[in-house]
């Protein structure tokens, strides 16, 4: 679906972001893109849709090389959700704002309509519909803009650093969101410094450092590799650390806390 | 260290705050006491009074944000609400939560002596307080470079290191670590135990990511629809039944804890680490 | 916008002009722009240009101001054509487009050399008001910031399909809305978080600030200066009286 081929991209000033990433990434996967603040994962995301092109190798999108076509196209299958809302709302009505990027796909008015209330019923803005986009708090910002998404029906949704600022009940809700895209076949990719919210979901997860893939396997396996997580300057969430630190453990690591107390609680009883 | 002078550097004494074009409060009868030298976390779900609060302490209400007030703020003994933001400034330091909108020079070190500059304060003093608040945040190399050439990490430290220069005794942090990745965060976490350590500042930092503070952190205090909703040392509240419903991040490990210590199977203590409670559940592993 | 950015934006140079004291630099600038205005045959401009560019290329910015010009052909190309249609003089609207021309390198050349911190202190040489100044400073201190974020909102709206290298030149300015607004709000905002900030920091607290740095004319910059005048003297005496006179 995604398919990076020795990709390296190198900025105006030189600075080099991407250095031979080979990635794919199939339809219907749950990716997290990790790694610290500069490794390369929002200049990954932007290659995904053309807004910046390879300096060398070659970005495809179902076949499609990026080069050769517009991130207006591209972005009609891969939805990407960027950290800041405030840099893209704009309209006059919640409405109003998620129907720009309907009309600019070129849908009918009636399913403008349509998909409008749709998205809007499934995130819970119904009773904003008539507010400005701009006075919404901003954890409604963040749902407007995923549901703004949504509304085109990409096949691919990549989220960028989407708990920056979002309070504990804020990423719950983040997790069930993503949870909701994966069992509708969608392609979720997650860009996040922050792999602790993400356990629970279990995605594969490709580690990033200093503009290459260091890492790439399943969360459970991956996150086992201290030395890895150390060099690319990424935190053990809690409960692999827990897991690591126990004499008789089970094959694979706790997912959530009551497997983790269960698990404990039975091999002491043994 | 601490001990000696105990007195309370601030005193929020029933505060209720509503903004002129509000019909609800933002802040509702706040009562708190924060002896000096402690690092206090306030956690709450998004809209629930934190900011208000925060502004409360530091001036900025009531003289830059008219409204309905009542109740009392005392910094140091001195009432936030017959200060001047002169005073005010000197007593409290904001360090806001978007590093980019609080630097306003085109050089890291005139940054860092903004504030020294608008008071007035004589070239030599200055130049010794900039030395020794870059020093203190490990900034000094950076002291000739642009801001927009710095990343947020260290935008941070740049504008810490001006609310620092003016010296004051308590620091007020709003979600310093939101921008910045886990690594960076827990190095600006263990900035925060040195800078109290050294300096004797008191710290009251809002805070989602409770996992990195719990250990610093003397106190957790946790607000709900501009109450105070629970009060206590970290393990107090995050042992606490309460503290899920409010919002409150409870850390997988804590929670592992919690769970443990309520079935008799570990006995009861402080907050332990991921690695401790291994080793409280069952031995050493590799 | 490149235009803009490549012609007025500062960035750091090491040469012995950019180590200039800023009034200095802004006396050289100011001969320069007025040396344009006195000039009044094409082959005298063309020579004070070629000046201006050697000193551009003593400055180590050459390049960069080779730029600006050429982007600002286009403009000078409109001037050109405005004023051939009123006034049916050739040589005089070639005078003036590239008089234009000439103007802007020399505007340029200031800016690019001298950076929001002199172009602070220069503001006080002139003693305006501290208020003024801090507003100018902060806002060329923003120019970086804000050039990102119009990158950023872009990013955004393209992502949303907003196509905005397509269409009539209607279509492409209504296209700039949804780049535009989100940019003026979050200047607005940004303004909040400053005043927030500057409050905090005791912003006029005192009616005399202190400042940490303080600057010096070097020996040096007073030589440059007297040398700039002397040149400017008697090139102006030159074009002005000496040249017309031999034309004639």
């Amino acid at each position: 679906m995604i398919e990076f081929r020795e990709v390296s991209f190198v900025h105006q000033n030189g600075v080099k972001a991407l250095d031979g990433v080979s990635l794919r990434i199939e339809s219907g996967e749950t990716v997290a893109v990790v790694g610290e603040n500069g490794a390369g994962k929002t200049t990954l995301v932007k290659q995904v849709t053309g807004l910046l092109k390879p300096t060398s190798g070659s970005v495809l999108v179902d076949g499609e090389d990026t080069k050769s076509t517009s991130t207006a196209k591209l972005s009609r299958k891969v939805g990407v959700a960027f950290q800041n809302p405030d840099h893209q709302l704009f309209s006059e009505s919640v409405e109003e704002e998620m129907a720009f990027a309907l009309r600019n796909f070129g849908f009918a008015p009636a399913v403008v309509q349509q998909r409008v209330a749709w998205g809007l019923e499934l995130f819970g803005l119904e009773e904003y519909r008539k507010s400005s986009p701009l006075v919404l708090s901003g954890g409604e910002k963040k749902r407007l803009t995923l549901a703004c998404i949504l509304a085109w029906d990409p096949d691919v949704v990549i989220l960028d650093e989407p708990t920056v600022g979002q309070d504990s009940i804020q990423k719950e809700k983040l997790v069930g969101t993503i949870g909701m895209l994966r069992s509708a076949g969608k392609t979720v990719v997650v860009v996040s410094h922050d792999i602790e919210f993400l356990w629970p979901v279990q995605p594969r997860v490709v580690v990033m450092k200093s503009g290459r893939v260091v890492g790439d396997g399943p969360a459970r396996t991956l996150m086992l590799e201290r030395g890895l997580l150390e060099t690319a300057r990424v935190v053990q969430p809690q409960l692999v650390e827990l897991y690591q630190g126990l004499k008789r453990r089970p094959e694979e690591p706790f997912v959530d806390p009551l497997e983790a107390r269960r698990w404990v609680e039975e091999a002491a009883g043994r | 260290m601490r001990g000696g002078d105990m007195a309370d550097i601030l005193e929020i004494d029933g505060l209720s705050f509503r903004y002129p074009d509000s019909p609800k409060r933002a802040v509702e009868d706040f009562q708190l006491t924060v002896p000096e030298g402690e690092i206090v976390v306030l956690a709450g779900p998004s809209g629930c009074g934190k900011s208000t609060l925060l502004r409360a302490v530091n001036g900025l209400i009531p003289h830059m944000y008219g409204g309905d007030y009542s109740g009392d703020v005392k910094v140091g003994g001195a009432s936030v609400k017959e200060s001047g933001m002169r005073d005010l400034a000197q007593r409290v330091g904001f360090l806001f939560q978007n590093p980019e909108n609080q630097i306003f020079m085109f050089t890291v070190e005139r940054d860092v002596a903004f504030g020294l500059e608008n008071l007035g304060v004589s070239r030599g003093d200055m130049r010794e307080r900039v030395d020794e608040a870059m020093r203190l945040l490990g900034i000094t190399d950076l002291a000739l470079r642009a801001p927009h050439e710095l990343s947020d990490g260290q935008k941070q430290r740049v504008a810490l290191a001006g609310v620092l220069a003016m010296r004051p005794k308590l620091v007020i942090l709003d979600e310093p670590t939101s921008l910045l990745d886990p690594k960076t965060a827990a190095e600006l976490v263990g900035l925060v135990a040195r800078l109290r350590k050294e300096l004797g500042t008191t710290f009251v930092v809002v805070e989602h990511r409770l996992d990195l503070l719990v250990k610093v952190a003397d106190r957790l205090v946790v607000m709900s629809e501009g109450r105070k909703v629970l009060e206590g040392t970290p393990s107090e509240v995050l042992f606490g039944d309460e503290a899920e419903g409010y919002g409150v991040a409870v850390p997988a490990v804590t929670r592992v804890q919690k769970m443990l210590v309520r079935d008799g199977f570990i006995p009861r203590g402080g907050l332990l680490t991921p690695e401790e409670l291994a080793v409280a559940a069952g031995g050493q592993g590799p | 916008m490149m235009w803009l950015s490549g012609g007025f934006v500062f960035r750091r140079g090491t040469s012995a002009y950019h180590k200039l004291d800023p009034r200095v630099k802004l006396l050289i600038s100011a001969l320069m722009f007025v040396t344009t205005l006195l000039v009044r045959t094409i082959y005298e401009l063309a020579a004070v240009l070629a000046f201006f560019l050697v000193v551009a290329a003593i400055a180590t910015v050459l390049k960069r101001v080779a730029r600006t010009m050429v982007f600002t052909l286009m403009f000078s190309a409109f001037i050109f054509v405005v004023n051939v249609v009123f006034t049916r003089n050739v040589e005089t609207s070639v005078l003036y487009a590239v008089r234009f021309v000439a103007i802007v390198v020399s505007t340029s050349l200031f800016f690019i050399t001298t950076s929001p911190d002199e172009l602070e202190q220069v503001m006080k040489t002139f003693r305006l008001p501290r208020d003024v100044v801090f507003a100018f400073v902060t806002a060329v201190r923003f120019i970086p910031v804000m050039m990102l974020d119009t990158i950023q909102i872009m990013d955004a709206q393209k992502s949303r399909g907003l196509e905005l290298d397509k269409g009539n030149i209607f279509r492409r300015v209504r296209n700039m809305i949804p780049v535009l607004i989100p940019l003026v709000v979050n200047s607005v905002v940004r303004s909040g978080e400053l005043a927030e900030a500057m409050e905090s920091r005791a912003y006029g607290a005192v009616p005399k600030p202190t400042s940490l740095v303080e600057y010096h004319t070097s020996a040096r910059d007073k030589a440059v200066a007297v040398a700039a005048v002397v040149a400017f003297a008697l090139g102006a005496y030159s074009f002005y009286f000496i040249l017309p006179t031999q034309l004639l």
